[in-house]
C-alpha cells in the first residue's frame, strides 16, 4: 500500500480500471475525510454526509470506465459528492432565505479584514446559516483549498460567477456572522 | 467523525469483492456517447427542417392570416416537433448521464440550440435549399406527400401553389 503514495489519483484509477481493484481503497482514503467535510457544510448532518459519501465513491467505482483521465479526478469526484448532496438536500428543504436588508453591491473592502479574523471552525459554523449556492463555492474554497477553476468544474458555472458567489458570499458571512 | 465514515473503505471494498458492485464495461459509456450524438443531430436536422417548412408554408398559403395558420395546423406534421423535442430532452438528459465531469451550462445549450435551428432553418428556405430537399435526401418523401397533400408544385425555381386552386 505504501507504494501506492506515489501514485497520483489519475494513476490509480487506471490501474482500478485493468482489474487492481484492491488499489481503489487508496482513493478512498484519500477522499473520505475531505468529501465528508465538504458534504458536511451542505447538508448540515453528519450521519447523511457520511451515506452521501458513500453513495458518491460507489458511483464514482461504478462509473470509473466515464471518467476522462486527463482531467483531475478530485473535481469528478466532488462533483458526484455535490450531486449526491443536492439531491438529498431537494428531499429535506433545508435552506434557509437570505435576508432582506443585505446590500450585496457594497464597496466595503470586508475581504482583507474578513480573512484575518475567522478562524475555520466559525467559518463551517458560519456556512450553516448561508444558502447552499452561497455556501457551496465557499466551502471548496476556503476548506477545501480548491482553485476557481476547479470550483467552477466541480459547480458547473462560468469562473466568473464563481467570483460572484464568492463575494456575496463573503458579504453574507460577514453579515450573519456578526450578529452571532 | 462517524463510525460510518471509520467503516467506509470496509463496507466498499466488501462489496467490490463480492462483486456486489461492479464497474461498469467502456461499451455502456461508448454507447451512451453515441446515442447523444445521434439523439442531438437528428434534433437539429429535424428542427432546422421543420423551421424552414414553417417558412415555406407561410409563404405558399396566400395573405390571409388566419387562412394560413389553419393550413398550418391541419397540414402539418406534428410527429417532427415531437420526435425534435424528445431528442433533444433525451440527449440533455444523456449527457448529464455520461458525463459527471462535462461542464456545461444547459441553459445556454437550449438557448443556442433554438437560435441555431431558427437561423438554420432561416437559411436553408433563403437560399432554396427546400427544393433540393424535395429531389433527395431523407426529407424527399415527406415533403412530396406536404405538397401533395397541400397542392403545391416545384416549378424548378421555387415552390408555388398550382394555378387551379
Amino acid at each position: 500500500m505504501s507504494e501506492t503514495i506515489k501514485y497520483t489519483d489519475e494513476e490509480i484509477v487506471e490501474k482500478v480500471r485493468s482489474n487492481d481493484r484492491d488499489i481503489y481503497a487508496v482513493i478512498i482514503e484519500r477522499y473520505k475525510n475531505a468529501l465528508l467535510r465538504y458534504t458536511t457544510s451542505l447538508v448540515h448532518d453528519e450521519d447523511m454526509a457520511s451515506h452521501i459519501v458513500q453513495d458518491s465513491l460507489i458511483k464514482a467505482y461504478t462509473n470509473l470506465n466515464g471518467f476522462n483521465t486527463k482531467k483531475k479526478f478530485s473535481s469528478w469526484i466532488y462533483r458526484i459528492a455535490h450531486n449526491e448532496a443536492m439531491n438529498m438536500l431537494k428531499k429535506y428543504q433545508r435552506e434557509v432565505s437570505i435576508p432582506d436588508d443585505i446590500d450585496f453591491e457594497s464597496d466595503e473592502d470586508i475581504t482583507k479584514d474578513f480573512e484575518k479574523k475567522e478562524t475555520s471552525l466559525h467559518v463551517t459554523e458560519c456556512l450553516r446559516s448561508i444558502p447552499v449556492i452561497y455556501s457551496a463555492p465557499l466551502s471548496l474554497y476556503y476548506l477545501e483549498a480548491m482553485s476557481y477553476e476547479e470550483i467552477s468544474d466541480i459547480l458547473r458555472i462560468p469562473m466568473g460567477t464563481v467570483a460572484t458567489r464568492m463575494s456575496r458570499a463573503k458579504k453574507l458571512m460577514k453579515h450573519i456572522c456578526q450578529k452571532n | 467523525m462517524s463510525k460510518e465514515l471509520k467503516n467506509i473503505t470496509d463496507n466498499i471494498m466488501d462489496q467490490i469483492h463480492e462483486e456486489k458492485i461492479k464497474i461498469r464495461p467502456k461499451i455502456y459509456f461508448i454507447t451512451g456517447s453515441i446515442l447523444t450524438f445521434i439523439g442531438l443531430v437528428s434534433s437539429v436536422v429535424i428542427s432546422v427542417f421543420l423551421v424552414g417548412l414553417i417558412r415555406f408554408s407561410l409563404r405558399t398559403h396566400g395573405p390571409m392570416g388566419s387562412y394560413r395558420l389553419d393550413q398550418i395546423f391541419s397540414s402539418f406534421p406534428w410527429w417532427t416537433p415531437v420526435l425534435a423535442t424528445v431528442g433533444l430532452v433525451v440527449g440533455i438528459w444523456l449527457l448529464r448521464k455520461y458525463d459527471f465531469s462535462f461542464k456545461v451550462n444547459f441553459k445556454v445549450i437550449i438557448i443556442g440550440f433554438i437560435l441555431a435551428v431558427i437561423v438554420g432553418g432561416w437559411i436553408i428556405d433563403s437560399v432554396g435549399l427546400n427544393d433540393v430537399l424535395t429531389r433527395q435526401g431523407p426529407m424527399q418523401g415527406m415533403m412530396r406527400e406536404y405538397m401533395h397533400d397541400n397542392y403545391i408544385q416545384s416549378n424548378g425555381q421555387g415552390w408555388g401553389r398550382n394555378r387551379g386552386d
